[in-house]
Formats: C-alpha cells, sequence, structure tokens
C-alpha cells in the first residue's frame, strides 16, 4: 500500500506560550518546534498499517527549511521517504490546494498512486480541523475524519471512526484521505539504528507554484483569559447538591 | 580542543532526552518509593539499542562512539540515578570486559545479545571482607580438569536479580596474591549458582543489589575471561571504565537537581515575590551550576582519552571524585534551597541527595580515588 503522511512543525505544545507585547503575536523564540501530535498519531498509525500489508510511506510538510527536523523525526519512525513544500502558505485553503498540487508532483517524481492520505485531525496550534477534508476535496476522493484504527481490507479499507456517540465502523474504497485523532495506543520511539538510516535518506524539496490565495488573514492575537477560582458546591446530600447548582445557575441565566 | 558532541551524536542525545522526560524521569519517584527495578525502561532502552552503544554493529552493538554513551549515561541520571545504573552496570561493567578480554567465542555468546538488550549483565568484585581491598577475594575456583569448581559469595551486585550474564572473580591460585585471581563468565541459571536477598539501600532504591552465591558450581572450562591470574588486572581496568560512568551519572544527578531546583524557585514566593528574586538563590543556583560543569569537563575529558585510546585512569579518577563530591554538595544544597519542601518526599530533592551519595562510594571509594590521582602523581 503507498501511504502519504501529511505532518505539519508547531510549536511545542507542553511549554507555555506567552504573548509578545511588542509584536502583538505569540513569542515562540524560545519554543522547540516538534511534530504536530495528532500527525505523529497519524503516522504512527499508518506504520502499522504498512507493517501488516506492506507498502510505502512518504511524509509531506508544507513549511521553511528548518521543517526538515520534522521530516527527519518522521524518517526514524516509519516513514521511508520525505519531502518538503517550500510554497508560503497562510491558511487551510492556501495549505490544502500546496499539498493537492505537492500529491501530483510526488507521485509523478516516485512513479506511484498514493492508495491513501493520512492527516492529523488537527494541528496543536491552529487547531482548525480542515486541511484534511480540503485536501479530500480537492483531489475529489473521499475523506474519513477522526479516525482511531484502520485496516486494509479488499478494495480498500475498514475505519473505526471516533464520534459524539461513540463508534461508527466506515469501509471506503481507496484512493482516499484519512484524518487521524488519539488511538488507543503511542506512537514510537525511533530506535539508534532507525536515527542513523533517518540521516541518510535525502529529503525532496518542491516548489508546486500557483498556490491558492489565503482566504483568511489574522487580524489580532489575544491572550485567553485567566481561568477564574470555581464554586465549590458540597451540600449534605447530592440531592441537595444540584438543586442549589440548578438555582447557582438560573439565577446567573446559563440556562 | 571541542566542547560539543557531534551532529550525529547530539541527535542521538536529544532522542535520548525526549525518552527519558517523557518515560524515565515520570516513573523515578514510584521506582525509588516502590524499591522497584525499572523494568520498562530496561526493556525501551533496549528496544531503542541503548544497551550497546558504544559495541561494534558485529555484536549487536549500536557502532557509536564512547562519548555518546556517557552522554546517555549522563542524561539517563538526569531523570533516574538507578535507570541510569541499570544500564552502566550491564555496559560498563560487564559488556566492555568481555568485549576487550573475551575470545570471538565468548563475544558471540555472551557479548551479542547483552548489546541488542536481549540479556542484561552485571559485574560481580566485591565479597564480605573484599571491598575497597578488593585483592582480598575469598571465593576460589578450583581446576577440575574438564571445569571449574567454584565455591564462594559476593555482595553488593547491581542488577543482580535481573541479569542473565555475570562478569565474576575468583581465586584459582591462593599463594600467587593479586595474580592468583582470576575472571570467569557465568551465567543465571548455572546449578549451584543463586542469587539472594535485596540490599535495602539509601539511594537508588528502584535498582537491584543483592548476593551471589556459588555453592559447588560447575563452571564450562570455556568460561575462564581473559588470561588465568589476569582477573584483577581485568576488574581494575573495568572499573577505570566504570568511573567515568559513574562521574557521568553524578553529573547527571547534580543536574537534574539544579533542574527541578529551578523550576521550584519560580514558583516558590516568600516575603512577596519568587525566591529567586532574592540574591541568596541566585549566587547558589550560580555556584552550584559552574561547580557542575566544572565537573562536566572533567568527565568528558576523561572519557575522550578513553575514546582516544590514551591512559585515563587518572583522568578517570579525577571525574569521579569531582563529579561525585560535587553530585554531593548540589543536591544537599538544592534540598536546603527548597527549605521544608526539600525534605519531603513528595518532591524531588531528597531522592537526588540521596541519590548522589552512592557516587561517592561505589566502583571506588573517593578515598580509593585520591590514591589513584595520588599514585598517578608519583606520591606512593
Amino acid at each position: 500500500m503507498e501511504i502519504l503522511v501529511c505532518i505539519k512543525q508547531v510549536p511545542d505544545d507542553s511549554v507555555n506560550v506567552k504573548m509578545n507585547p511588542a509584536t502583538g503575536a505569540p513569542d515562540l523564540s524560545n519554543i522547540t518546534p516538534i511534530v504536530n501530535a495528532f500527525d505523529t498519531y497519524a503516522l504512527e498509525m499508518a506504520t502499522r498499517l504498512k507493517e501488516a500489508v506492506g507498502g510505502t510511506i512518504t511524509v509531506v510538510c508544507v513549511g521553511p527549511d528548518k521543517a526538515k527536523d520534522a521530516i527527519k523525526t518522521c524518517l526514524a519512525v516509519g516513514a521511508s521517504n520525505g519531502f518538503i513544500v517550500k510554497d508560503e502558505v497562510t491558511d487551510t485553503i492556501s495549505t490544502a490546494d500546496a499539498l493537492a498540487k505537492a500529491v501530483a508532483k510526488i507521485e509523478e517524481a516516485q512513479g506511484v498512486k498514493f492508495d491513501l492520505i493520512f492527516c492529523g485531525k488537527e494541528t496543536t496550534d491552529c487547531a482548525s480541523g480542515q486541511v484534511g477534508t480540503m485536501l479530500a476535496a480537492n483531489l475529489d476522493v473521499p475523506v474519513i475524519p477522526n479516525l482511531v484504527d484502520i485496516e486494509a481490507i479488499d478494495g480498500g479499507i475498514s475505519a473505526k471512526q471516533e464520534t459524539e456517540e461513540g463508534y461508527n465502523v466506515v469501509e471506503a474504497a481507496t484512493p482516499c484521505v484519512v484524518t487521524v485523532t488519539k488511538p488507543a495506543y503511542d506512537p514510537r520511539y525511533p530506535t539508534i539504528k532507525s536515527k542513523m538510516a533517518a540521516r541518510k535518506i535525502p529529503i525532496g524539496e518542491l516548489e508546486v507554484g500557483g498556490v491558492a490565495a489565503a482566504a483568511v488573514s489574522v487580524v489580532a492575537n489575544a491572550e485567553p483569559p485567566k481561568k477564574e477560582a470555581g464554586i465549590k458546591i458540597q451540600e449534605e446530600t447530592i440531592g441537595d447538591s444540584m438543586a442549589k447548582a440548578i438555582a447557582m445557575m438560573k439565577e446567573a441565566k446559563v440556562f | 580542543m571541542n566542547f560539543h558532541f557531534n551532529e550525529e551524536e547530539q541527535e542521538i542525545l536529544n532522542m535520548l532526552e525526549d525518552f527519558a522526560a517523557k518515560e524515565v524521569g515520570p516513573r523515578a519517584q514510584e521506582v525509588d518509593e516502590e524499591e522497584r527495578f525499572p523494568i520498562e525502561a530496561r526493556e525501551q532502552l533496549a528496544e531503542m539499542g541503548m544497551m550497546g552503544i558504544y559495541f561494534p554493529e558485529e555484536y549487536n552493538g549500536s557502532g557509536l562512539s564512547y562519548m555518546t554513551y556517557i552522554g546517555v549515561c549522563e542524561k539517563l541520571a538526569e531523570y533516574c540515578a538507578t535507570t541510569s545504573i541499570m544500564v552502566m552496570a550491564s555496559e560498563s561493567l560487564c559488556a566492555w570486559p568481555i568485549f576487550a578480554y573475551g575470545t570471538e567465542e565468548q563475544k558471540q555468546k555472551y557479548l551479542a545479545p547483552l548489546c541488542s538488550g536481549e540479556k542484561l549483565g552485571a559485574f560481580a568484585l566485591t565479597e564480605p571482607s573484599a571491598g575497597t581491598d578488593a585483592a582480598m577475594q575469598k571465593t576460589v575456583a578450583v581446576d577440575k580438569g574438564d571445569h571449574w569448581l567454584l565455591n564462594g559469595s559476593k555482595i553488593f551486585i547491581t542488577n543482580a536479580h535481573y541479569a542473565d550474564i555475570f562478569v565474576i572473580f575468583a581465586l584459582t591460585d591462593k599463594e600467587a596474591g593479586t595474580k592468583g585471581i582470576s575472571a570467569f563468565i557465568i551465567e543465571k541459571g548455572t546449578p549451584g549458582f543463586d542469587v539472594t536477598g535485596h540490599e535495602k539501600k539509601m539511594g537508588i532504591r528502584g535498582s537491584s543489589t543483592s548476593e551471589l552465591i556459588f555453592n559447588d558450581c560447575k563452571l564450562p572450562k570455556e568460561n575462564l575471561l581473559g588470561e588465568l591470574g589476569k582477573g584483577f588486572k581485568i576488574a581494575m581496568t573495568t572499573l577505570d571504565g566504570g568511573r567515568v560512568g559513574v562521574a557521568a551519572q553524578a553529573v547527571g544527578i547534580a543536574q537534574g537537581a539544579i533542574n527541578d531546583a529551578l523550576a521550584y524557585v519560580k514558583e516558590r514566593v516568600q516575603f512577596g515575590k519568587p525566591i529567586w528574586k532574592f540574591q541568596n538563590t541566585q549566587f547558589q543556583l550560580a555556584d552550584m551550576q559552574a561547580k557542575v560543569d566544572a565537573a562536566r569537563l572533567l568527565l568528558y575529558r576523561a572519557a575522550q582519552a578513553k575514546q582516544d585510546g590514551e591512559p585515563y585512569s587518572h583522568l578517570a579518577a579525577m571525574a569521579k571524585l569531582v563529579a561525585a563530591e560535587t553530585a554531593s554538595d548540589v543536591t544537599r544544597r538544592c534540598v536546603q534551597l527548597a527549605g521544608g519542601y526539600g525534605y519531603s518526599r513528595d518532591y524531588p530533592f531528597e531522592r537526588h541527595m540521596r541519590d548522589a551519595k552512592i557516587t561517592e562510594i561505589y566502583e571506588g571509594t573517593s578515598e580509593v580515588q585520591r590514591m589513584v590521582i595520588s599514585g598517578w602523581m608519583g606520591a606512593k
């Protein structure tokens, strides 16, 4: 199975990001760039699928030159080839367009057609959750969002999709796009051998050209309001606590 | 002179640190509190190729530099001292003497599974009456023609209950002094060989430290390691390397304590401001970091000399002496900086202090290091 995994390099989301008052933007100067967590889940799921049915995984990233580090990270944990797309993108529309164009170029360069394209369900920096679906629309193929598991079946895939109520099992013909949320397992760690091998893999550089203009621009950034102290309700019985909570919410016109 | 790891080494160390921060550090308190061997890390580190870092690939090693290995020991100790000694006892003290003195058959049979991490190693020199005076061995190996017959016991053996392969030392000629000591390789499960008890220790409490008993234990003739009567030399050269590892562990423990202290003093408010705004705190931190960096430079010099094949026995002794005493001093000062919370077992400071103390004792006490250094200076 020929698999493409789309990744993004994002600031480390385990660090508390502060605003830079001079620029009015988040200060990312001392924050380590990492691979978007949902993309690492997508790569792990793709790697397990590849290990089960065979095939090759290619990773693509739209971003600046330093995003090659993110690609290198992926090459040590399951991917065999990596490409960086250097066109400038500023929103999900332009990103999805650049990726769709890159898919055609990578397929041409490698002489293969991708059966499956994996994306994380969203990024941990912008969290719009749109690129995977837009990419599928651009490529005119089906999309199954929010997967926690996947397996190959005759002519396509069977996917376990997380919903607000539970899970759907969805079958689709390939080629298709899937987006991945946190599965029941963690991404693997690289080994010394895989890390050393990844160092030797050349990363392809692409400029796709003619990327769709961005339709969204950032007007202003603001820090989220500080969380206020909560109210503790601890009446004698659970019933009393519930009644008091409902009364307080009514008074605050919550409903 | 270059004080940087090269790009390849740094990438491996970054990879190891990412792993240690997510998997090793979060378990350190539990491993200490429950005196539990870090079995998860042992398996994960084996999977990652960290159990044979500087050995050739033909023996399943990762084929990297000795400096990388030292960097890994230091980083692991920063997050969990117990986990670092588990790796060091296997790589420095068991795999290395087999690599340096073993026959090709011994390397294929014992070194290869140690490097792959399939098996874990241990080193057994210390006896009840042979600690610093290691020549006073009582364990004997008698040549019975087609096998060796081993009798005696060893104490304070690191990794004991979890090790599969042991490098041990025994008298083969009672009249010949240190030249009557020989080294052997023995496998877990050999009839007449038992691992017993669990030493309750002040620090590195998750490490398995136990006694080995040899009771009419038959060892195949081919399990002699190196030449007959050269065991003491094998033990001493192995410990030279081990001391570089312990110096790395000491530097790591001290740095881990400083990192925790730095996070603490930024949060802790007294007299209306975080305590790192007080000059005493700033100066304490500066003193500690400068001392740790000085110890780290001695460590890297000793490690580089070993990697380059230069004489390094005295450098290893200096690095271990300074790093171990720095670790004890720095971790004690970190407890003091955190005050009552520093003394509480809910915080990591007292654990760092307990863990640091062993680095002044094992693989040659600080006093032994002073003997090695003054001997090298000609003051014998």
